[in-house]
């Protein structure tokens, strides 16, 4: 009984598309009884997540006959009475086994080698096995994925590494600190990138969020998010003292923190570490007082250059993360004779056909 | 194994120092990126060797073998390695043993030259008390030179971070507050090993010369690296003199030990 996938993901099709065959949790389970009684195929599972929507399945059917009657099924399902060009795709073995290895590993995501699919794809296999919608072909494919996913991650560096600006932060910041768990971060100007900056720290330990942003409102509304406390803006400077690390993202067209302001602050520190992560532009602190001691400074360029050098080690892992792929691939399934990937029949373009 | 004695053993263990040092630039090269227990095992062969030696020319000698300054040296060295190998066995500290095999590797040379390895007349102290003062001094050495190599691996830390260079980020190195914690706590367990250690020389004295204190250039020598040490310390806890300056001053002071340690023994009367 072969596997047979069909899907949407982010490479296929935009978000207005992928959003209206996306999958709730709670129906899952009815949907592959559906899938099932009708016929299809002897097992299934269904991922959906914010980039993919896709139904993995073992059928006694031929491979065309298969994915033509589970692309039938995902149009029905979510009445989806617009045309489709091709942003349904459908694999057969072994790349329908490939692309399940890939999608673990995180070879196929948006943020290539990202972690969180794994974690997906488990609870979409959990979920079916729950309720014994699977049997021994997927539970073999998806207990190989899992392996292979793990395998990869300690065999390669395609996991390593941050290549989000905020994620890069975090990084940076265990790099001086032994552990976040008592530090103080201070957000000045209360902007989307040094949210997202302030919540990756909150999520590795930080200790606790000061907010100070021109408008207080803003500040006291970010501050609640974070759980944290709001600080008036021409009062920041009084926290220093107790401040580890600084995001600041100001509007202002001049330095918010120089070096003399700072030099004499470092003494109230008692000369502990900080590290300050400047994401404004123009820049809010004077690069000067990157030399002074125990201070690390790093603007929006650095981080992202890092990211961007993250990123291109990833892109230079993809061809060993294939190999491994395709050796288990061969080793762990007979190879289909058959054709190995088609397109959406055009039977199925017009739904309302 | 007549043909292994303890000069032939701590040879041996110099070699596993030199094949650690050269294995170190590999991983030095490639950014210390991937926890490699080859190194720590290099070391660990090293250490084996090390202590035969030790064991060896002690049994020998039937008394701690601090008695000259081949044995002083290999003392010091063995100190160093057995102290990385504890430190080791936390994998983010690992890395110590790049940075130490080269210290190593050279002292240990040092110690291989001839002329340091004499034996004459039975040591003027007698007593465990002579050895015991020799192996405290000793010992905190051996962990002022590891408080050193900590400091060495601070400041190329801390060089990468300042100057964004990727690896700073790729690197396993420990984060640069553990760093700066295992400097200050092996220089705080070398400096109460050295006080222990000096607070017999009078007694010592007194034995061999009949006073408590004489201006021998060991002994000025010895206090002056003593307090040195002890601003160092104070100048941490008390004046906020962290970072890089702590750093600096653990390298630099026992640089400075290193480079006049023999030269003012052989300049000692009360040593010689």
């Amino acid at each position: 009984m072969p596997i047979v996938v069909i899907g949407l993901s982010h490479h296929s099709s935009p978000v207005t598309i992928r959003e209206r065959f996306a999958f709730a949790e709670t129906i899952i389970p009815e949907a592959l009884q559906k899938i099932r009684a009708s016929g299809i195929a002897e097992e299934a599972v269904i991922l959906s997540t914010c980039n993919r929507v896709e139904i993995y399945v073992s059928t006694n059917l031929k491979d065309r006959d298969a994915s033509t009657a589970l692309q039938n099924f995902l149009v029905e399902h979510h009445n989806y009475r617009d045309e489709l060009n091709g942003e349904i795709y459908a694999l057969s073995e072994p790349k329908s086994l490939e692309h399940l290895f890939k999608v673990a590993a995180g070879l196929d995501s948006m943020v290539l080698g990202e972690t969180e699919i794994l974690g997906q794809l488990k609870r979409a296999y959990d979920l079916a096995l729950q309720h014994k919608h699977t049997g021994s072909r997927l539970n073999k494919a998806f207990q190989k994925a899992f392996n292979v996913a793990k395998q990869i991650r300690t065999e390669t560096n395609i996991q390593r590494g941050s290549v989000s600006v905020g994620s890069v932060a975090v990084e940076l910041a265990e790099k001086i600190f032994t552990s976040l768990s008592e530090r103080q971060v201070m957000v000045i100007g209360a902007g989307e990138t040094s949210e997202k900056t302030a919540r990756a720290l909150l999520s590795r330990g930080a200790h606790s969020i000061l907010v100070s942003n021109r408008s207080h409102e803003r500040a006291v509304a970010l501050a609640a998010e974070l759980d944290g406390r709001a600080v008036q803006f021409d009062e920041w400077v009084n926290e220093f003292p107790k401040i580890d690390i600084v995001i600041s993202s100001t509007a202002a067209p001049h330095y918010v923190l120089d070096r003399a302001k700072l030099e004499p602050m470092m003494k109230f520190r008692k000369n502990r570490s900080l590290l300050l992560i400047d994401i404004a532009v123009p820049r809010d602190i004077e690069p000067e007082v990157n030399f002074l001691e125990n201070v690390y400074l790093y603007n929006i360029d650095d981080l992202q250059a890092i990211a961007d050098d993250y990123l291109k080690q990833r892109r230079e892992e993809i061809a060993r993360c294939e190999k491994i792929i395709s050796d288990k691939v061969k080793g762990a399934f007979t190879v289909s004779n058959d054709m190995k990937y088609f397109p959406s029949p055009d039977s199925i373009a017009t739904a309302s056909q | 194994m007549d043909w292994l004695t303890d000069k032939v053993s701590f040879a041996i263990a110099v070699l596993f120092y030199g094949i650690s040092m050269v294995y170190s630039v590999f991983l030095w090269r490639k950014g210390f990126r991937q926890d490699n227990r080859v190194n720590y095992f290099l070391l660990l062969g090293a250490a084996v060797f090390h202590t035969t030696a030790m064991i060896k020319r002690g049994f020998s000698l039937e008394r701690c073998p601090v008695n000259n300054l081949f044995e002083a040296t290999m003392f010091v060295t063995w100190t160093m390695v057995a102290t990385y190998l504890v430190l080791g066995i936390w994998s983010r500290l690992r890395f110590l043993g790049a940075f130490a095999s080269p210290v190593l590797f050279c002292i240990g040379i040092f110690a291989l030259m001839p002329g340091l390895d004499l034996r004459g007349t039975e040591p003027e102290f007698g007593g465990g008390l002579s050895s015991a003062h020799a192996t405290f001094i000793l010992l905190s050495y051996g962990a002022f030179g590891l408080s050193s190599i900590a400091g060495i691996m601070y400041v190329t830390q801390e060089h990468d971070l300042k100057y964004h260079k990727l690896r700073a980020v790729l690197s396993l190195l420990p984060p640069m507050e553990r760093l700066e914690k295992v400097m200050k706590w092996l220089l705080i367990s070398g400096f109460i090993l050295l006080t222990i250690g000096l607070a017999q020389s009078p007694f010592l004295l007194k034995q061999k010369f009949n006073v408590y204190f004489t201006n021998d250039p060991k002994l000025i020598w010895s206090i002056i690296v003593w307090a040195i040490y002890l601003t160092l310390i104070l100048m941490h806890a008390r004046f906020a003199q962290t970072g890089r300056r702590f750093a600096w001053g653990a390298i630099g002071t026992f640089a400075f030990v290193l480079l006049t340690f023999w030269g003012i023994n052989l300049l000692s009367p009360a040593h010689n």
